[in-house]
């Protein structure tokens, strides 16, 4: 399944749901829902999945899903249960899983495509956990994705992006996406 | 001579900010977020700050979120802020070192205002921490001068008023601020 697929079948059945992408899912994301309630994890690598906790404990009224990376999630493994802890319902966080670190050469992730996170996340606690591995199953799953009681996790094989953030034009930095978030959120009549 | 702050006092002083964050973010958006709690405090236990997490424990106002992580508490931070509600982080000055890239990401260059509290265990009574012979509690001040991070001490009770103060001076300048909390906690 290419992640570019898998975004555009996501966007197109998101409703209002607030996005967090982060590291290759992020250029595919800014072409796909260019003028969105997004915010990418950018510039502090493995920090999307707890940045979306923060989005959905705020906001429970809205959907949140996370688009993680397998090197990312790997790097604050200990999110999984942070998040099972505080049992937000309202999280999806979606694993893009291609067992290597994309952006800096494809060097393979510790323990490649071996590493199950399905299961670290049911140990976590998480309500629930699956893989996904092609394009038509992810839509078969799409309404339990974005209206099933979270937290929630969804481990999708992808294939390489065909875009990094090394090789995409810049987006917006960081602290205007998290105004224009803010702002979308706290002021949207304005 | 530093004095130890009771617990009941800094939660007292952290409903006190979250009110006033509540008052202000109402004043100023169309649609605040609606909650029954005034606040969270995002917390990786810190051994000093125990007896605040104990009370914390009794006080319905305030929801304590607990961690895994200091990088996951800012990031939890960012969201929380996006999402129009207050938060205080109070971590351990080990939690600081171990969390300098995400600091520097989320509140500095992401300008995200984030507020910690920081406890300096391992602190002397009888010398500045600058002199401590800790590595742990000599480095606490300088790391934040080097990134830029405005402190100042909590060294008895007579001080609680500077948790406001850097809360709010956090929200100003859009970005970090903290208090060290200088004797462990009554």
């Amino acid at each position: 399944m290419k992640p570019e697929d898998a975004l555009r079948a996501i966007a197109a059945a998101r409703g209002d749901a607030i996005c967090v992408p982060t590291m290759t899912t992020a250029p595919a994301w800014r072409a796909i829902a260019p003028e969105d309630l997004s915010v990418t994890c950018v510039g502090f690598m493995g920090g999307a999945s707890a940045l979306g906790l923060g989005l959905a404990l705020a906001r429970p009224e809205r959907r949140v899903i996370v688009f993680d990376g397998d090197g990312s999630l790997l790097m604050q493994l200990g999110s999984l249960a942070t998040i099972a802890g505080a049992r937000p319902r309202n999280l999806a966080h979606l694993v893009f899983k291609n067992g290597v670190y994309h952006t800096s050469g494809s060097q393979e992730i510790p323990g490649g495509l071996i590493v199950d996170f399905v299961t670290m996340a049911k140990g976590a606690g998480y309500r629930e956990a699956y893989a996904v591995r092609d394009l038509g199953e992810l839509q078969r799953c799409l309404p339990s994705i974005l209206g099933e009681e979270g937290p929630l996790l969804v481990e999708l094989w992808t294939t390489l992006a065909e875009q990094t953030p090394m090789t995409a034009p810049r987006g917006a930095p960081f602290h205007a996406q998290v105004e224009g978030l803010r702002q979308a959120l706290l002021k949207p009549h304005l | 001579m530093p004095e130890s702050i009771p617990a009941s006092l800094i939660v007292e002083t952290l409903r006190d900010t979250f009110r006033e964050a509540r008052a202000a973010l109402a004043a100023e958006v169309t649609e605040p977020p609606r909650h029954d709690h005034l606040g969270w405090v995002l917390s990786v236990p810190d051994t000093h700050q125990r007896t605040v997490l104990a009370a914390l424990d009794k006080e319905p106002a305030i929801r304590v979120l607990t961690l895994a992580t200091e990088d996951e508490a800012n990031a939890v931070a960012a969201g929380l802020w996006i999402g129009g509600e207050p938060c205080v982080l109070m971590i351990q000055h080990a939690g600081l070192y171990a969390s300098v890239n995400t600091l520097r990401g989320v509140a500095i260059d992401g300008q995200v205002p984030i507020f910690y509290m920081i406890g300096l265990l391992s602190r002397e009574t009888d010398r500045e921490p600058r002199e401590s012979r800790h590595s742990m509690v000599r480095y606490c001040e300088p790391l934040l001068d080097t990134f830029g991070v405005p402190h100042a001490r909590l060294e008895g009770p007579d001080d609680l008023r500077l948790i406001g103060q850097y809360f709010r001076l956090s929200r100003e300048r859009r970005g970090p601020a903290g208090v060290l909390v200088g004797m462990p906690t009554a």
